[in-house]
């Protein structure tokens, strides 16, 4: 439903008189509360383990607190607001969650008790599955490889981890890092084997019977 | 002048006049130079002592006066300090504690007069050696006055049956005294009892209003009078005369017991007249009582829409129906004249007018209504007997409650109404939990200062209302996109998020602000007190004397006084209420000597000032043929002092040569001499 007009058709004679040459953009910023989903807050909500967040007066201490919000699209206090109005695009699409380092600050500051970083993590989650992320930007892809070696094999094996992580986003930062690679397998820090636990099938039971109470309490 | 003879004696007193300038902390030394004022007084005739101090009001201060007048027999004092209403009264105390009558004392205002009204200190010290020569001039031909006591007429009379009208009455009447309780509508209780419930604690409001109601019916020391206006009023503190009119209903109060037969007997068998009480959202017939609670439970009649009033053709079913024979078509209106020492006004407040801010639609579009009619539309006795219906009949999917409309508005009211956000809350929480509609807030600021009042707004957040921060710029029926259609599109900027938002609803709720009523200056005027700059009744202090008005005697309560809520109100009754038996307690109240006096050998009995006199203080002795004050009546305006031919009228403290002094030492500065207007005054 987004509208662009390109500013080079109002110049005259087609010339780009002070725009050196590049075309300046005029959005359109109008939101419709069609285009909102209202049970956005819900969903993140019930992720972020508490409903504080409907409780937020927007007094902006998150972002205050926050070291790295002047780096944010959206402010920790703008993303707690849009979740609320249903903003589930412009939210999953912002570089925020990405950029939040979870040192809690914002938590622990908060004057409501709402668990931002809780909240922040929620909302990685939604974006990873909806598929709203810059295709190789390092941090949700080493969050889902993460994971996934971990339910699978009950271990976390850096060096494989950090092998396939490069691989999907830059391999050429592999390269660079080799050296300190090299001095970490060197002290054994670092392994190049995927290692699991002795019993993965137990594992697997186990994380099933979460995954059975979680479905028993959704009901 | 000459009326001090060369050595500075008059009538055989020489003045020994001590001058003390305040520094008032920083509020008067950081404009004026008191102590070249100090050291200009002292080089004034007559003057004994001139000192400056930091705070002339402390006890040390007082103290210093009193000492001086002790050791160096002082005969005259004169303070340069505040203003007289703050500490002429300290002052004229401390002198009297040191054995010399109070009305040897003069107090110069060079605080709100000098130093906090310029910012040229040289300025600022020339003035202050002015009023100060001025003063030092007056000082010497000051009296020594007696004050008299009034006694005070124990009963109240307390105008407005609002909730703080009728908290007042109950307190003073439950103390013993007498109140007339009088109330312009048909039955008391005021806005409260239109409101369904009340925040934040959401109990009912008619459950907590109208035990209350019937208790003031029902009370030994209270005279009811509602349909009735306050028509004149007369005297001064203690004892007020007051006329009142008693509207007819054409029912005979005393013997209507509110059975309701003859509104079902009128020949109206449907009701087709807009009903004040539901805000003009349902109808009643002409013969109607405003609500079931309504006190007293008597009914009346609109002469405006009665057939028998219009053209004397009616069947008159309704008398018929009467068993008590309550009904009189020829009732007139009765006038009434009480005595009262003390009045409480509590005439209250009036919602702005929302057709005024035409950008929000009301009247424009049916589903636009104002926080008032939502109230009447969520009671259980309302017009749709507490269903949340759109015009259509549909229960609305999504409400929107505009806020600050006609408030926090140059073009409107420049004032925050105060209970606006609350009562959107409530009314949030209200249309939630009748339609489970989405119900957004659109406001400018959140304010929920008091007891219990964040709480109710964080319960209200958790209930998923959506508060969006931003002022409406206009609710339109202009849809952009389908989903807009048949709808209200509300067009705010979302100032959170940064983003101009569409939003479409099936109710808009204007939360209108709080106005002074049509008439408060026709009120103020008749109560002879004054109003701030907005309109509403002004307080004697904003911060110490809240309820108390600049007319002793005169208390107001309520929202005629500011926007305030149902606590507020309360409070302030019970304030004004006790302000009012303080006074009774007493029993009688000292009154400033500035009365005025007939020197009967110049008086040559013209009678010009009997009429002029605003108090019918003045009498003629038919006897002597000369003009009498009664010194209990006069209130020193001064206004028979001046208009008499034969200047042989004297007001105390305000004698002419006390004034010409006064004027003659503040011309000195530019250097002019009093006597030609001498040759004038002689």
């Amino acid at each position: 439903m987004d509208t662009t007009i390109d500013v080079k058709s109002f110049a005259p004679n087609g010339k780009q008189n002070g725009y050196n040459g590049k075309a300046k953009m005029i959005n359109r910023k109008i939101k419709y509360e069609s285009e909102l989903s209202s049970d956005f807050k819900e969903t993140i909500a019930e992720l972020a383990h508490g409903e504080k967040l409907y409780g937020c007066i927007q007094c902006g201490t998150c972002s205050a607190t926050c070291p790295v919000s002047h780096y944010m699209d959206y402010t920790p206090r703008k993303i707690i607001q849009m979740v609320r109005e249903g903003f589930r695009d412009d939210v999953l699409k912002s570089s925020t969650v990405w950029l939040c380092a979870s040192c809690y600050s914002c938590t622990v500051e908060c004057p409501k008790g709402i668990k931002i970083t809780d909240v922040m993590y929620a909302l990685k989650r939604e974006a990873i599955s909806a598929g709203y992320f810059p295709k190789r930007f390092p941090t949700p892809v080493l969050a889902e490889n993460f994971f996934a070696q971990v339910l699978n094999n009950g271990r976390n094996s850096e060096g494989p981890l950090l092998m396939k992580m490069y691989m999907k986003t830059n391999p050429f930062n592999a390269l660079k890092n080799t050296m300190l690679a090299f001095r970490l397998w060197k002290t054994g820090r670092l392994t190049l084997k995927t290692e699991h636990t002795k019993d993965r099938k137990s594992l697997k039971k186990l994380l099933g019977s979460i995954d059975k109470q979680k479905e028993a309490l959704a009901k | 002048m000459s009326n001090t003879n060369g050595n500075g004696t008059i009538k055989g007193i020489t003045p020994r006049i001590g001058f003390y300038i305040c520094h008032c902390g920083h509020n008067i030394a950081a404009m004026v130079d008191v102590e070249k004022v100090q050291k200009f007084v002292a080089s004034l005739p007559g003057v004994v002592v001139s000192r400056d101090y930091k705070y002339m009001c402390s006890d040390p201060g007082q103290e210093l006066v009193q000492k001086d007048i002790k050791e160096l027999k002082l005969n005259r004092i004169v303070v340069a300090s505040c203003s007289p209403l703050l500490h002429e009264h300290t002052f004229r105390r401390a002198v009297e504690k040191a054995g010399l009558n109070p009305f040897f004392f003069h107090m110069v205002n060079i605080r709100e007069n000098v130093s906090w009204v310029t910012d040229n200190r040289e300025q600022a010290t020339a003035k202050a050696n002015a009023l100060a020569r001025a003063a030092i001039q007056r000082v010497f031909f000051h009296k020594s006055l007696e004050t008299k006591k009034v006694p005070i007429n124990p009963d109240v009379l307390i105008v407005g049956g609002g909730i703080a009208g009728i908290h007042a009455a109950l307190t003073i009447a439950n103390a013993g005294k007498h109140v007339y309780l009088v109330e312009r509508e048909p039955t008391i209780g005021g806005h409260m009892a239109m409101f369904d419930k009340t925040f934040p604690t959401l109990d009912c409001a008619a459950c907590i209003l109208t035990p209350k109601m019937s208790s003031v019916k029902n009370h030994p020391n209270i005279t009811l009078w509602t349909y009735s206006e306050v028509e004149k009023v007369e005297g001064f503190v203690g004892n007020y005369k007051v006329n009142i009119k008693r509207k007819p209903r054409y029912v005979i109060e005393e013997l209507c017991v509110g059975c309701m037969d003859c509104i079902d007997a009128c020949i109206y068998k449907e009701a087709k007249y807009p009903d004040e009480f539901n805000q003009g959202l349902s109808k009643r017939k002409p013969i109607y009582i405003p609500f079931p609670q309504a006190t007293p439970q008597v009914v009346l009649f609109d002469p405006e829409t009665c057939i028998d009033f219009k053209s004397h053709r009616c069947k008159k079913t309704c008398i018929e129906a009467c068993d008590r024979k309550a009904i009189d078509l020829k009732q007139v209106p009765e006038y009434k004249e009480i005595n009262v020492g003390t009045v409480i006004l509590a005439t209250g407040f009036k919602t702005y007018d929302a057709e005024k801010s035409p950008q929000y639609g009301y009247k424009k579009f049916p589903n636009v209504f104002t926080s008032l009619e939502i109230e009447r539309i969520v009671n259980a006795s309302g017009p749709t007997n507490g269903e949340v219906l759109t015009k259509e009949g549909n229960i609305p999917k999504s409400v929107g409650i505009i806020h600050c409309v006609g408030s926090r508005d140059e073009k409107a009211h420049k004032w925050c109404s105060r209970v606006c956000c609350m009562y959107s809350l409530k009314l949030a929480h209200l249309i939630k939990e009748h339609t489970g509609a989405e119900v957004y807030n659109f406001y400018i600021d959140m304010r929920t200062p008091g007891k219990g009042y964040e709480e109710f707004y964080d319960k209200l957040m958790n209930e998923g209302v959506h508060f969006v921060r931003g002022r409406v710029a206009e609710v339109t029926d202009w849809a952009l996109i389908p989903e807009e259609e048949h709808k209200l599109t509300i067009r705010v900027e979302d100032t959170l998020i940064g983003v101009v938002r569409r939003i479409p609803v099936d109710m808009v709720v204007l939360a209108v602000g709080m106005e002074p009523r049509e008439d408060a200056q026709d009120i103020r005027r008749m109560f002879n007190i004054s109003c701030s700059t907005e309109g509403f009744f002004l307080e004697r202090h904003p911060k110490l004397a809240p309820v108390s008005t600049f007319t002793d005697g005169i208390f107001i309560a309520g929202g005629c006084q500011g926007p305030r809520d149902i606590p507020d109100s309360v409070a302030q009754a019970g304030a004004a209420a006790a302000e009012a038996l303080s006074l009774i307690s007493a029993g009688s109240i000292e009154l400033e000597p500035n009365t005025a006096s007939i020197i009967e050998s110049f008086c040559s009995g013209c009678k010009s000032c009997i009429p002029l006199c605003p108090y019918s203080a003045i009498s003629f002795n038919e006897g002597t043929k000369k003009a009498v004050i009664n010194e209990a009546l006069c209130k020193g305006c001064g206004t028979c002092v001046a208009a008499c031919p034969s200047g042989s009228i004297i007001q105390n403290l305000f004698e002419d040569e006390q004034i010409f002094s006064e004027i003659d030492g503040l011309l000195k500065f530019a250097g002019i001499e009093l006597e030609e207007m001498e040759v004038v005054n002689a």
